[in-house]
């Protein structure tokens, strides 16, 4: 090869690769500013969350001006699949927003809370006196999910859970809504042969159905049950408690889940349910957002029913305690909070819950003074939170994330009878150590 | 010769940026993360000393058991279906496409440039059962073998994952492999056919023999990529159902990250590290070819 | 091997022309079935994906795989860009990887030049040093590199990004450019120093243009995977500002982990066209180089 074409070739070669790198000097040097500014008032949620941010942003235009002015909101976002894992890493270099979502496993936000990098919330709330802006419900679920006497995160929502059914669909082939778990297996054993898929979960989630795991203890075994479990004086692979795994196991041996039950992911289960594709869908209130959506809901809302979690004859549990839970709520990092951090505290406290109800149609754990007209079905939700007895948390609420995942991981094989309440017992029990 | 090409002070800017980006960032975190592989804790716990017990751990653990013979079972099916069914493809270019096989060849490499989430879920959607069926299943039933729950089940789901990589880099395979034949002489070819040489038998013994090194370095990329295979997983299965379909680096990173015990991650991708290097040593060894020396 | 060679090898001898005609094409029957078998497998999907940029989100759920979209309008397209950022991610992505893909090459050139060129003591280990880096699984780094970068202040820039993806890509790109290197005649440098080059221009007016072909396709390969890249680029940059467009795409998401399937689409054919595009044309430069090499000269 000639000299003149390699030197042709390298003039030709050379400035694109000159223009790479000058390109990436100048681009560079123009990076994005981050990382935590004290002037700030910083939030990081989880995309997948977007009432948080916009109840935010909703407060600084509003009732929380003054907060605003002297901090303004920032607001930022990752992805839900990847929560534990940046909270992990921004915790242990002490980096935490000023207030974020909180971990998404309570033993992961025990970790966090023993390392002093969240703020006691009992204390702060007494402090600037508004203490009693969170509804007691609230509180003592937070309390009981992390075990401890004092409150660590914000009811930035109040869910119940239960069974929502498709009235039409049980009238049509004469059902009544079941009392207990033996007329709701009945029940669906009814709708299986006239046609109708009886349950709609998402297997893909697992814990849909993983759910009702938890339930079935709590009603046949008490309220505090898997917390026994947590503290060791039971186990889950307790005769007891296979039988409640056994039960839902059962349901998927039956075929009641619909067919590949494990690889329906969750939108696609609401929208079964949603266009009258099944029976009973047990779900938290957070999914009333989609039922009241118009072009979503193809069966009415007001075709929908809510059922609470049955009971279980003989059992020692109470039907009036509802499955409930505060969604992921929301902490302040300790490292972060000045006087900033507080205005925005009193003024989150004394107004989010209007907010949230007026601008989102969600209930929070926060007391409200907003006398919004609210849909049928959040009336309902809300007049059950009223009556409530104790709160129950969820199956894996007091697993270790290596269980929390084999459960969930493992929940579809539940729905498709796959594996049985012994096995799936055995797994979950063996990662929970 | 040896005056200007030996000159030291050369070496150093030519190779110095290379070899500062690569040890700060690659080599330090190796060494760091072999220091976390005899501690326990994490970032926020703080770290202690334990000794061997994360290797007694690994060994003792159903489930890494699990995920090292998934991972090694998906490696070797992996590599012998992308390194074959590239060869065929190469073969097809060279012998039956000849000139016009350009345009073939960039199509076929065209699944390699897709990014993972929309394969995934192109190949959910295919195999799907419920709420619609999906074309896989659809011819099923229409020949009425049945439908099957593809992704339900830990042996279907391990087919569809291989599948879905298949499509991904035979075009890549085919290529790289592609290069290699084409640099076959022609008077070899030429004088092999004179003396009767043809289709199969032409194949097998010029060849395969010439285009050896390229073989070999497309085994050895191949099985080192899968091995190590993350994405694909993550999208499609995310591992399940339960862990069956579970690779040693989605442990790993669920160890770290999820779990909080960044000492027994750590300690996972050790013993993924030296996994990749016993097979790449046994590929070379049974090579007899030094790859540094061409 | 060129393409006449084939030719006159594989040649039959048959009488009048039409049966030879006839004959060809009942020979290449087979052969052009497998071939549109393989576009059909492969080409397919892009069909699939655009059309289904088109579907609003029932359709998606509840119609058939293969169904057509009931509407034609841009709709999805219009709300990945506006709502999902997707013209920040691109730039984000592009800003992200071209630079990366720069400082990767050069370096790598470079550092191939003083290990398979040039001749000083424990240059084989050096080597051997940066092949073993393809044996390493990102997962590995990925904690003490955070731990790196927040010490350094880098967290929240790009640099993180980039300079983890020069660090990956070097093993490869070191390891394929000395191949290319190894098979250049050393007499040409012996040459070039004869005539008075140094050493510095021995490398960019010799080197480097010989490895053409390896330059490309290189860079043709590591763009797609720094591109795609999913891993590092959803640890390392958590600000929605800098997002790349992969994990962007993770990230078409509404409440509660409701996917909203068109403007997804909308978004990965837009990826996909767009570096369709680009893939094409460096392709080009690579099939060409290819050919080119064939005709050593």
């Amino acid at each position: 090869m000639s000299t003149t074409r390699s030197t042709r070739a390298a003039r030709r070669v050379t400035p694109f690769i000159a223009l790479a790198g000058a390109g990436a000097l100048a681009l560079t040097s123009c990076a994005g500013g981050g990382g935590s500014d004290d002037s700030s008032f910083s939030y990081l949620g989880q995309t997948q969350n977007t009432a948080i941010a916009g109840n935010l942003e909703d407060l600084g235009a509003g009732a929380c001006a003054t907060a605003e002015e002297a901090s303004p909101l920032s607001t930022d976002s990752v992805d839900g699949t990847q929560w534990d894992q940046q909270m992990q890493l921004l915790a242990g270099q002490s980096g935490l927003s000023d207030i974020s979502m909180a971990a998404g496993t309570p033993a992961l936000m025990n970790e966090f809370i023993d390392a002093g990098q969240v703020v006691d919330l009992s204390a702060a709330l007494e402090d600037l006196g508004v203490a009693d802006r969170v509804l007691p419900a609230a509180d003592s679920l937070i309390k009981s999910l992390y075990g401890r006497d004092a409150l660590y995160a914000l009811p930035t929502e109040l869910n119940i859970e239960g069974f929502w059914y498709n009235e039409q669909l049980l009238a049509d082939n004469g059902v009544e809504p079941p009392a207990t778990w033996d007329e709701l297996v009945d029940a669906a054993a009814t709708l299986d042969a006239a046609g109708v898929q009886p349950f709609v979960a998402s297997g893909q989630d697992g814990w849909p159905v993983t759910r009702l795991i938890g339930n079935y203890i709590a009603r046949d075994l008490g309220a505090d049950a898997l917390r026994a479990v947590a503290d060791g004086d039971a186990s889950l692979t307790d005769p007891e408690y296979v039988a409640a795994a056994q039960a839902v196991s059962d349901l998927g041996s039956a075929g009641y889940f619909g067919p590949a039950a494990g690889s329906i992911d969750g939108p696609t289960a609401e929208n079964q349910f949603l266009t009258g594709g099944g029976a009973f869908y047990y779900m938290g209130s957070w999914a009333l957002a989609a039922f009241n959506d118009e072009e979503l809901n193809q069966i009415g809302a007001d075709n929908i029913g809510y059922l609470p979690f049955p009971e279980v004859e003989g059992g020692a549990g109470s039907v009036m305690d509802v499955p409930a839970n505060v969604g992921i709520p929301v902490m302040l990092s300790q490292a972060g909070y000045d006087e900033s951090s507080e205005a925005w505290l009193q003024c989150i406290a004394e107004n989010y819950g209007d907010v949230a109800l007026e601008e989102r149609g969600q209930v929070t754990g926060f007391v409200t003074e907003s006398d919004v007209e609210v849909p049928e079905l959040t009336a309902t939700v809300q007049q059950t939170i009223a009556e409530a007895g104790t709160g129950l948390l969820w199956f894996e609420a007091f697993f270790t994330p290596e269980a929390t995942t084999v459960s969930q991981t493992n929940g579809g094989s539940l729905a498709t009878g796959q594996i049985s309440g012994q096995e799936f017992m055995e797994l979950v029990e063996a990662a929970n150590g | 010769m040896h005056r200007t090409l030996g000159d030291p002070k050369a070496v150093l800017v030519l190779l110095g940026p290379a070899l500062l980006v690569y040890t700060l960032v690659m080599l330090v975190p190796i060494f760091w993360s072999l220091g976390y592989t005899v501690m326990d804790g994490n970032a926020l716990r703080g770290f202690e000393f334990v000794g061997f017990d994360n290797f007694a751990r690994f060994f003792q653990d159903p489930t890494a058991m699990e995920t090292l013979w998934f991972t090694v079972r998906y490696a070797l099916v992996l590599t012998v279906l992308q390194v074959v069914v590239g060869y065929l493809l190469a073969l097809l270019y060279v012998f039956v496409l000849r000139r016009s096989s350009s345009l073939v060849r960039t199509a076929v490499f065209f699944p390699v440039i897709l990014p993972t989430v929309a394969v995934a879920l192109l190949f959910q959607r295919m195999f799907e059962l419920a709420p619609t069926v999906g074309p896989v299943n659809a011819v099923l039933d229409f020949l009425s073998l049945g439908s099957i729950d593809w992704l339900g089940e830990s042996g279907t789901a391990f087919w569809v994952i291989i599948a879905m990589d298949v499509w991904r880099s035979m075009g890549f395979y085919a290529v790289l492999l592609y290069a290699g034949i084409v640099d076959i002489p022609d008077d070899v070819i030429e004088s092999a056919r004179m003396d009767g040489a043809s289709g199969l038998r032409l194949v097998r013994s010029i060849v395969i023999p010439m285009s050896l090194p390229v073989l070999l370095s497309a085994i050895i990329f191949s099985v080192n990529g899968t091995l190590k295979v993350f994405d694909t997983v993550i999208a499609l299965t995310n591992g399940g159902p339960g862990t069956s379909t579970t690779p040693l680096t989605v442990y790993m990173f669920r160890a770290s990250f999820q779990y909080g015990s960044y000492g027994y991650g750590s300690t996972i991708a050790l013993m993924l590290a030296i996994l990749c290097l016993l097979v790449t040593l046994f590929i070379f060894r049974s090579s007899r070819r030094d790859l540094t020396k061409g | 091997m060129s393409a006449d060679v084939i030719a006159r090898t594989t040649s039959t001898r048959a009488p009048s022309p039409r049966a030879r005609a006839a004959k060809r094409m009942l020979q290449r029957l087979p052969a052009l079935l497998v071939i549109a078998f393989v576009l059909v497998v492969v080409l397919y999907p892009l069909l699939w994906l655009v059309l289904g940029s088109f579907k609003t989100q029932p359709e998606f759920l509840s119609e058939p795989f293969w169904s057509l979209p009931q509407q034609w309008n841009f709709d999805n397209y219009t709300e990945a860009f506006v709502e999902g950022g997707l013209g920040r991610y691109i730039l984000n992505s592009a800003i992200a990887t071209l630079p990366s893909l720069g400082i990767q090459l050069i370096f790598g050139l470079g550092a191939a030049f003083a290990l398979e060129i040039m001749v000083w003591k424990g240059r084989g280990t050096v080597l051997l040093m940066f092949l073993a880096g393809i044996m390493i699984p990102v997962q590995m780094i990925l904690l003490p590199l955070f731990t790196i970068y927040f010490n350094l202040h880098l967290t929240g820039t790009r640099w993180p990004l980039i300079i983890t993806y020069v660090a990956m890509g070097l093993p490869l790109t070191v390891f394929m450019m000395a191949t290319y290197m190894r098979a250049i005649p050393r007499e040409m440098f012996e040459a070039a120093e004869l005539d008075g080059a140094g050493v510095y221009r021995q490398f960019w007016y010799f080197a480097v243009p010989l490895v053409r072909n390896a330059i490309f396709t290189v860079g043709l390969v590591q763009f797609f995977f720094i591109w795609n890249d999913l891993l590092v680029a959803m640890t390392f940059v958590q600000s929605s500002e800098l997002r790349t467009i992969q994990v962007g795409l993770l990230n078409f998401t509404g409440e509660y982990g409701a996917v909203s399937y068109g403007p997804m689409f909308a978004g990965i054919a837009v990826n996909v066209i767009g570096t369709l595009i680009i893939y094409l044309f460096l392709n080009q430069k690579v099939m060409k180089g290819l050919a080119a090499g064939a005709v050593k000269g």
